[in-house]
């Protein structure tokens, strides 16, 4: 199946998830497209800042998101469902955050 | 000593009450809100630069009366030079900030009294509590005094959502609420932490007390003040996780009130960023942490905004990401890079402002806000359409307007401050929100008009045709001159390195 | 005393906080989550007010046969009481805004389950439209 077919699928179980039932349309498609290839390359561009802590880590850090990248493709329908408007989720990322920029201060104020 | 510092914050709160004396006279309420509304950007801009000190004590070096009765012991110790009371202090910065503020504040009361028919209610007095609430966060010099209006524009906020008849709208209030009650203490938690290391709230002292080392800057106590304190600022402004909350928040409220929303936002980002920056610029960790906040709001915000189907929720999302261009100029942490920041925060302030309520315009005349169910708004109303192009032009940084001189000043100073990856993200996420705007725009406003949607008939208040225009002088201006700006912003950009 | 006064509010006042951050994040009832946050705000003020103890300190009122020397080192630390009553005022006000929503949405959905009330579906209908002119 070609990667397109994938997305297309994938923009389709999301949309069961959410029950809207409206066929997958040209501006949805070409949007999520857009938005998975910003993301993908963002992060890639952004994870090469890696390299002022140590240059090892950028090296690990850019051939994760690149393997990400190619073998779990279609990201933004799953980017989408973890972002959603539920009061449980956000509350679950936001103590996530606060326990990841806590613990980070630690380790960042030794090694920065 | 000047009055005039805190009577920015008296007018608003004065206004506010009266409003509500005035209840259901509704042309008082009108007229009053309206001259109100207009003295707000006008009087910082009568106001000279200064401190103001509630309840009149300064230190107890300038107030010799009281420090005769105080033990050598104290008057020989820094005590002697710590301030005693709340402080405000307006400087040329401040300034800008509250005239933006103002005229913000001013055009969405205009356009709100003009599209809908109740002019007394809570509308009004929200609005204008918030906007004194906001015009206190900026003046402040004490971190608890922040807080406390912090929390007042939080409940603001939620009431002006609650008081939109949009759907959906209680439930993003509840949830707002929920995430401020376990947001907010944590900041408090963070700023009772300054006080036990340093015991002092006062910015200017805490300041004065790690740079000369009367407290031990590495202590692991101020380590967790300054995640606490960030935490809480992502919270304010609506960086990661917040960025759903954030968006919704907008999304639920009127597009006139969403205007205002985003104002206090991007304010509340610049006000807080300023104060994380003054009092923690020596943890180069900080900095980093900032910048991975805005990058995450960026990318997270504007690939959200792509998959969005609800024009509102868009420009939401949108607004979001923009915020990121203000954490990176503040990150970056260079004289040009933190003056480019605070431009970026004023720029973005009007041209969302001018964004939500050029497109509350479609909302007005349809009451639909799903793209899908949109198109053909461009034979209704085509200057309109034109005016809500400008605007996402502006917003992406197309030249000449304001947005660009900021954007183009945040990629020159990452250049120069050695990192180039940032100007690059900058710059591709600068095409992508101006995608995202013009899949909006196609949708609304360039494709044929779908069988289902009712356009009303009723003409648009002249109202909202003048503050469109009003945002679109002052986008041109600033892209034009943006000297007007940045002259003002740069002393204290250059005192926070 | 097994421990100090002021360690053991420390305490309490992590107790808390990480009770209240369990209970916002792992109950589903709304009003349960609801005093959740309250008790992590009580944590922040109880948190602040221990801050001002002082082990054997006086209330910080001058009296007329104190001397200012004495009074400056037995004093307790007079500004976190001041700044607590202010956090608890805040803190009662939001509880109240949140209260007031949850009896508004029982009203609605019959329900004071967040995973019912606020989950994820309810909230995407993108059908965003608003009745008569808004307000």
């Amino acid at each position: 199946m070609s990667l397109y077919d994938t997305i297309i699928d994938k923009i389709k179980q999301v949309q069961e998830y959410d029950k809207e039932g409206e066929p997958v349309t040209s501006i949805a498609a070409s949007s999520t497209l857009a938005a998975e290839i910003t993301l993908l390359s963002s992060i890639l561009v952004a994870v090469i800042m890696l390299r002022y802590f140590s240059n090892a880590l950028m090296i690990i850090a850019v051939l994760l998101v690149a393997s990400i990248a190619i073998f779990a493709m279609p990201l933004m329908p799953r980017f989408k469902r973890e972002q959603n408007d539920s009061l449980n989720s956000m509350i679950f990322y936001m103590i996530l955050a606060l326990g990841i920029i806590t613990t980070l201060f630690y380790w960042g104020s030794l090694n920065v | 000593m000047n009055p005039l510092i805190a009577l920015m914050v008296i007018i608003p709160i004065t206004c506010a009450l009266l409003v509500n004396l005035f209840h259901t006279k509704d042309k008082t309420v009108k007229i009053l809100s309206i001259v109100v509304a207009l003295f707000l950007p006008i009087i910082p801009l009568f106001t000279s630069y200064g401190l103001h000190y509630f309840g009149g004590y300064m230190t107890l070096a300038q107030s010799p009366v009281l420090s005769q009765w105080v033990p050598a012991s104290i008057t020989n110790s820094a005590l002697n030079i710590f301030h005693m009371g709340i402080m405000y202090s307006f400087g040329s910065a401040q300034q800008i900030f509250i005239v933006a503020l103002g005229i913000i504040a001013f055009l969405a009361i205009l356009t709100s009294l003009s599209e809908t028919k109740k002019a007394s209610g809570v509308y009004a007095f929200l609005m204008f509590m918030g906007v004194a609430s906001m015009s206190a966060v900026i003046l402040t010099d004490d971190i608890f005094n922040f807080y406390v209006f912090f929390e007042i524009i939080a409940i603001a906020q939620v009431g002006i959502v609650i008081a939109s008849k949009v759907k959906g709208n209680l439930e993003a209030a509840l949830k707002y609420m929920i995430i401020g009650g376990i947001a907010s203490p944590l900041l408090l938690l963070g700023i009772a932490l300054l006080l036990g290391v340093t015991g002092n709230v006062n910015i200017t002292d805490i300041v004065y007390s790690i740079k000369t080392g009367l407290v031990n800057p590495q202590s692991p106590v101020l380590l967790m003040a300054c995640a606490l304190i960030i935490f809480g600022w992502s919270y304010a402004a609506g960086l990661p996780p917040f960025h759903t909350i954030k968006s919704e928040i907008y999304s639920r409220a009127l597009p006139h009130g969403a205007a205002l929303l985003q104002a206090f936002s991007v304010f509340t980002l610049a006000a807080v960023g300023i104060v994380i920056l003054r009092i923690f610029s020596y943890l180069a960790f900080s900095k980093v942490i900032i910048i991975a906040l805005s990058l995450a709001a960026m990318i997270l915000s504007i690939t959200m905004a792509l998959m969005q189907t609800d024009f509102k929720r868009i420009i939401g999302y949108l607004a979001v990401g923009e915020l990121g261009y203000i954490g990176l100029g503040l990150g970056i942490g260079t004289s040009m890079s933190i003056t480019a920041g605070l431009f970026q925060a004023v720029n973005e302030a009007i041209i969302t402002a001018f964004l939500f309520i050029g497109f509350g315009t479609v909302l007005y005349l349809t009451k639909e806000s799903d793209i899908r169910k949109l198109g053909g708004m461009m034979v209704h109303t085509p200057k309109i359409a034109l005016l809500v192009l400008l605007a996402g032009l502006a917003m992406a940084g197309v030249p000449p307007l304001n947005a660009f001189q900021s954007k183009l000043m945040l990629i020159q100073s990452s250049l120069n401050a050695g990192i180039p990856e940032l100007g690059i993200i900058m710059i591709l996420l600068s095409i992508v929100t101006f995608m995202t705007f013009m899949k909006a725009f196609y949708a609304i406003y360039m494709r044929s008009k779908p069988k289902g949607l009712k356009i009303s008939n009723s003409k648009i208040p002249k109202a909202t045709i003048f503050s469109l225009v009003v945002f679109l002088i002052i986008c041109i201006m600033l892209g034009l001159f943006p000297q007007i700006v940045t002259n003002y912003l740069q002393p204290l950009a250059t005192s926070l390195i | 005393m097994i421990i100090d006064s002021q360690l053991a509010s420390f305490f309490t006042a992590a107790a808390l906080i990480i009770i209240g951050l369990y209970a916002a994040l792992f109950l589903d009832n709304i009003i349960k989550k609801i005093i959740g946050l309250a008790f992590i705000g009580d944590g922040a003020n109880l948190f602040i007010i221990t801050m001002g103890y002082k082990a054997g300190g006086i209330v910080y009122i001058f009296l007329p046969d104190m001397t200012v020397n004495w009074f400056a080192q037995n004093a307790s630390y007079p500004l976190p009481f001041a700044l607590v009553l202010t956090s608890i005022v805040i803190g009662a006000s939001t509880l109240a805004v949140m209260l007031a929503l949850v009896i508004v949405l029982y009203k609605k959905y019959g329900s004071i389950k967040a995973s019912k009330i606020l989950g994820a579906k309810q909230n995407q209908e993108t059908e965003n439209s608003i009745k008569g002119d808004g307000l």
